[in-house]
Formats: structure tokens, sequence, C-alpha cells
């Protein structure tokens, strides 16, 4: 499903619409007629003109509808956040306008091409064609205003945020003012304006973080006044809305220390009054401020008052300072679990997708059939072994930095033989030939020969010792 | 220690490299950086060498090897085979073999110990396997594969099969392999894990594209700086089901 609208055609006003068109008619079609001609092709030449133009409108508009998101095809939660946002009936009664203008224009189009089939002089189709051009501008003119929204809702839609609403979603929420921005600024690297104003954030923020080597979107809303929902502005529906289609953890933002401007039995009794949207959801109550005020040291009212929002089912209640950077994360992680945790349970909940992953964390452990010895096979210099860090000054040389300090990839020729582990090291390039005399050298290399020629030097040497003992005995002979 | 790399843009780190405990190959490519990413993590510990096969540059899809030989295709030139021979220290045997599925890499999956083969292999090849590189050898599938070798990645430590193999057939060949096994994707979900990625006892080194929920996989069950294959039921399992559903 689209989750951004970045790249819708921008819409030109109906002026701009009308030179554009006209201009191209003019620029594509032949311009030179003379009275002379026959009037089979003068009526050609008009027709023409009338149909080019016709067609370059319909392109036009069709370019428009195609552009904008059908509103009805969307996401519940963006539909409604459009409705909020652009009033569903203006844009859906704007898009109309465009399409009927359509079909308007192509029926101007059609009748006076038959018309002109009927001119009989250069002056009648002149003033045909005139008439034609004259009625679709009308139509055109009279878009005005939608075209002028539509550019507008078209400028806004490009720069929502990319909210998916079937990914990990923590949602912060609460009345203005009590620290959710900077909760979002502390744990994403969303850059979200904080001012100690109620209603800084009027829209739709997010922020993305990774938690457990997975990618988890907050979601920073406007805050919410303790009213009936038919009574709040479009900035606190939106918040409203995302709570309500968005399946995600919800941190219900309190601020204890009252310096929101809301009593703390404000900000109870609100979350008591949208705790209907909390259904099926997980949702964590985070006490901000604490660098303020905690909340053992609340009066016992106070207290017992809050105590009534743990009552809820599955509600939790954790404290944190943005100011101080204290217990953010953890607050952060609780609710990752929180949400994980929800989110696993419904998926184990469907068997076709369970048992496509089931093996993916089974890990099969073998029972010992014999008494081999498989233990792995390390050597010990891989434990003396630096680990190569690429920052490192005196880090390894690689047989990258050798080729760039040669002249670099495609220039540089590794020299294969270089790491021969030979007997000795001279032999390392030796020419080794591969045809000798007609003979394949490889077919005729055998193995042993080194043994061999060592066998065969030590018998020699036997030999010559036991000729030299030969000599001797015959030297010893001749003597007597 | 589980690293990413590529070959010239091709994640398939298994089919361009052959890793074992005592030697590692890699092709002859446009430039050293796929060298250099095997050469940083090994150092002077084992040798990397460079080498083609029957003049190909897919080394990892066409040889099979431990830390007791290697094998390689009948199509290996003599030139080549001089050259891994004197590229590789002495004990380690280098064979080369006759047989008519000549993609070793792709048909024969091994450890130290054992080796998983296509069921076709001819009966002199199976013996070689055993002989060369002195390991116990069986004809098996991987998730209905004939092809053990690109969909099974193997250590002496651990190993990681096709997502779909079921939890039955992995039991089945956890015990003939006598190592712990999960099965998985690398580069990104992609099924064929034996040519995606190659790994032994201390290393392994998976494509660019793999995800770090992949990658803490594979060092869990590769048992790689002292990760316990544990963790994947327990720490990991959260995050596998979010991202596999």
């Amino acid at each position: 499903m689209q989750l951004t609208w970045k790249d819708i055609g921008t819409v030109p006003s109906s002026n701009d619409m009308l030179d554009i068109v006209l201009n191209r008619t003019q620029r594509k079609t032949p311009t030179v007629i003379r009275p002379g001609f026959k009037i089979q092709r003068i009526r050609a030449f008009y027709m023409r003109k009338v149909k080019f133009t016709g067609e370059g409108f319909a392109e036009k508009f069709d370019d428009i509808i195609r552009g904008f998101p059908n509103i009805n095809d969307l996401h519940p939660f963006h539909r409604d956040l459009m409705d909020t946002l652009y009033e569903k009936n203006h844009y859906k009664v704007s898009l109309a306008a465009v399409s009927r203008a359509k079909t308007l224009i192509e029926q101007v189009s059609r009748d006076y091409v038959r018309l002109l089939k009927f001119g009989q002089s250069l002056f009648q189709c002149k003033q045909l064609k005139r008439a034609a051009l004259g009625r679709m501008a009308t139509i055109v003119k009279k878009l005005k205003d939608p075209f002028a929204y539509l550019e507008q809702v078209r400028q806004h839609l490009g720069r929502l945020p990319s909210i998916d609403p079937n990914t990990r979603t923590l949602l912060i929420c609460g009345y203005p003012n009590v620290g959710k921005s900077s909760f979002l600024r502390c744990i994403t690297k969303a850059d979200v304006e904080v001012q100690p104003y109620a209603f800084t954030t009027k829209a739709l923020y997010v922020g993305h973080f990774d938690y457990k080597y997975l990618r988890f979107q907050a979601i920073d809303t406007p805050g919410i006044l303790d009213r009936p929902t038919d009574e709040m502005n479009n900035i606190e529906m939106q918040s409203i809305y995302a709570i309500a289609h968005l399946r995600s953890c919800v941190l219900y933002f309190m601020d204890l220390s009252e310096q929101c401007g809301f009593s703390i039995e404000q900000q109870v009794k609100l979350f008591h009054s949208i705790k209907p949207l909390f259904a099926n959801k997980s949702v964590l109550v985070v006490i901000n401020k604490t660098d303020i005020i905690k909340i053992e040291d609340l009066e016992q009212s106070s207290q017992d008052l809050i105590k009534t929002v743990m009552n809820v089912p599955g509600v939790e209640i954790m404290q944190t300072s943005c100011y101080h950077d204290d217990n953010v994360m953890q607050v952060r992680n609780k609710a990752c679990e929180k949400l994980l945790t929800a989110r696993i349970e419904q998926k184990l909940k469907g068997t076709a997708r369970v048992n496509n992953i089931l093996n993916k964390i089974h890990v099969s452990t073998p029972q010992a059939r014999d008494e081999l010895d498989r233990s792995p096979f390390i050597p010990e210099e891989i434990k003396a072994l630096k680990k190569y860090d690429v920052n490192d000054p005196d880090k390894r040389r690689l047989a990258k930095d050798v080729e760039a300090e040669n002249g670099g990839a495609g220039v540089y020729n590794v020299n294969l033989k270089d790491q021969y582990l030979l007997d000795d090291e001279e032999w390392k390039n030796d020419v080794m030939p591969e045809i000798l005399d007609g003979k394949n050298v490889y077919d005729f290399l055998d193995p042993e020969i080194a043994a061999k020629l060592a066998a065969l030097e030590e018998e020699e040497e036997r030999l010559e010792q036991e000729g030299l003992k030969q000599q001797i005995f015959d030297a010893k002979i001749k003597g007597f | 220690m589980a690293t990413r790399t590529q070959f010239e843009n091709s994640n398939e780190v298994g089919v361009f490299s052959n890793l074992t405990n005592k030697y590692c190959l890699v092709p002859v490519g446009g430039s050293e950086n796929f060298y250099s990413a095997f050469e940083a993590e090994l150092g002077d510990v084992i040798p990397v060498v460079h080498t083609t096969i029957a003049g190909t540059r897919i080394v990892g899809t066409m040889t099979a090897g431990n830390r007791r030989g290697l094998l390689v295709p009948a199509q290996t030139t003599d030139q080549e085979l001089m050259h891994l021979r004197n590229s590789l220290p002495d004990e380690i045997k280098i064979q080369r073999v006759e047989e008519r599925l000549s993609a070793l890499g792709n048909v024969i999956c091994c450890n130290d110990y054992v080796a998983l083969v296509h069921p076709d292999i001819e009966r002199e090849t199976e013996e070689l396997i055993a002989d060369v590189l002195g390991v116990e050898v069986f004809r098996q599938t991987i998730a209905g594969n004939v092809l053990v070798g690109s969909y099974c990645s193997l250590s002496n430590q651990g190993g990681l099969v096709h997502p779909q193999t079921s939890i039955q057939d992995q039991e089945e060949l956890s015990s003939l392999l006598q190592v712990p096994l999960v099965a998985g994707t690398v580069n990104r979900g992609s099924a064929v894990v034996g040519a995606g990625m190659v790994v032994n006892d201390w290393l392994a080194v998976a494509g660019y594209d793999s995800t770090f929920t992949e990658l803490s996989v594979v060092e869990s069950i590769f048992k790689l700086d002292e990760s316990k294959p544990d963790a994947i039921s327990s720490n990991l399992r959260d995050t596998l089901i979010e991202t596999y559903s």
C-alpha cells in the first residue's frame, strides 16, 4: 500500500492550464491555411485542431485525477487523516468536478468535429473551431477553485510523514505540553520542535529507532484536551485517529508537576475518556518530569487518582525525565517489549504463518550416535591475531592496499606466484613449461620425485663410498 | 566473527569462494577487495589463494574441501592444479574428480567429519570423498533439493539449512551431521544459504545484503565469537518471528 504521496504532478491554475494546452495546439498542429485550398483539406485542418485541443485537455485532467489517491482505497488511518486535513467531501467533489469537465470537453470536441464535417467555407470552419475552443475554455475556467484547492492538497500531501499503519509503532499521546515531543527527541533522531507552550506540535511527527534488530516507528501526536470528539479541532482529531487506527503501543504521558497547565485530575480524566480507544492495544502510562516531582512525593488524594489508572487491565506505569535523560531508555524498551509480545502472540495464533517460522527458531541438537570426536578445529594463532580495524594507523597491509599503491584496480596485476609455499623461496618465479618436447609435462610429473632423487643420491654416495673402500682394498693387495 | 562482503556486485559469496579451516580459495577478480575481505580476517594464519577452476571464477561452486583435502572437477587444468599444489600446504591432498556432476561445491556439503552429497553422485566419487576428505558420506536431500551444497552451509560447530526445511528433516540431518542445525536465510531472504555464504570454525562471510538479524543467527548457530545456538530460540526469537512473518 502506498504510504507517501510525494510525486503527484503539480496542478496548474485554470488560466495556466488554458495557456499550456492552447499553446501546445498552436505548436503541434499546422498553422497555414488558405481560402484556395480544397474544402476537404480545410475541414481536416480545423477538425484536427479541435480534436487535438480536446485530447490535450482530457489528457491533462486524467493525469490530475489519477495522480491523487482514491480516498476509499486507503488504509482507514490515512482515510480519516485526510478527511480531517482536507475535508473528504470537498476533496471528492473537486476531483469529481475535474472528471466531469473531462467528459464535457470530450463531448464538445465530438460535437464540433461532427459540425465541422459539414463546414462549407474556410470562414465557417474557422468560426466553428473558435466556438469549440471557446466552450472548452469556459469549462476549464470554471475549474478555478477545484484546481487551487487540489494544488494546496498536493503540496500538503507531499509533506505528510510516511506512517506505516501495520509496522511496529509506539504512539506518544497526552495533554498538551506534558513532554511528548521531548520524549520523541530523546528516543529517535527526529528533530521535533520543543517549546514551553501548548500545541507546539500541530501535526503528526514520525521518528525511527532500532530495538532488537527491528525498526520501530515512534509517532508524536499533538496534545488532546478532554472534551467530546465532535467538539475537537482538526489538530486533536489527528491524535485521536492515530490512536484509534494504528496497531501500536500507546504511551500516555502525564505531568505530575502540573507545569503543563492541567491538573492531575484532568489528566486522569482524559485517560479514562479516551480509554475505549485503547482496546486491543498495549498501554503504558508514562509519568514525565520526575526531575520536578515523583509519584511518591504527591499527596495521598492525587496518588489515589493515579491508582485508578493502574486498575485498568493491561496498563502499567513508568516514571521518566526527558530533561535529565533519566529512565528514558527503560521506558522505550519496556514499551517495545510489550508491543512485541502482543504482536507475536497474535501472529502465533495463525497456524499457516507459524509453520513457516517454527523451523527458523528451532535449533535441532543431535544425539551422539557414536564415540567419535568431532571437535572444532581452530588454530591457536587465530586467537592471537589482532582484529583488523580500518581506522587503526598500524593495521595490516592488505592486498587491497598494495593494489592501490600500484595504480589501483585494472592497472595492477597481482603476482599469483608470490604466495607459493615452496622449499626454496627462489623457486617461486621459476618458469615451469607446460609442454616439453611435445609432451604434457604434468602427465609425467611424479609426486614422489623428490624422495626418489634423494634415494638415488644416497645410493650413489653409498656406491662411491664402497668404491673408495674397494680401491683401498685393491691397493692393499697390490702392496703385498 | 561474521562479516559481509561482495564479489563484483554479487552477494553470492559461497559461489565465488571456498573457506575451510586450513585454507581459503578466492577467484582472480577485477580488484583485490574480495580477497582482502578474507585476508583482513584471516591474516597469515591460513593461506588465502587466488585461483581459477577450469578457467572460471566460480571457485566455490566448483570445488569442495575441508582441512584434510580439496576436490576439484575434472575440467581443472594442469596449470591450475599445479598452482593449487604450490599454494596449499603439503598435508592437504588435492584430487581431481571424474564426475558428471562437475559443480562439486553444489553437490557436496561437508565439514571435517561428515559430508552430505547429491543422491545421484557416482560410487567412485563417493569413495574419493571419503578417502581424500576423510569424512563419512551420506546421500541426502535438503527440503527436497538435491543440490545439498547450495542449500546447506556447514562447519564443525553448526549448520544453516534451506528456510523451508521441516523440523523433522532438520532433526534427521542434525543427527547425521552431529552438529546443531537451524533453518534460515542469508542475503536478505535468499534461500540458497550454501551459495550465499562461506563459513569455517571461526569465521563466516556472507553477502553484503545480509541483514543484521540473519548475521546474528549465523553467529549463534556457528558459535562464532562465543555465541550460543540457544540464543536463536531465546534472545532472537521475537526478532525472528517479527521479521519472517
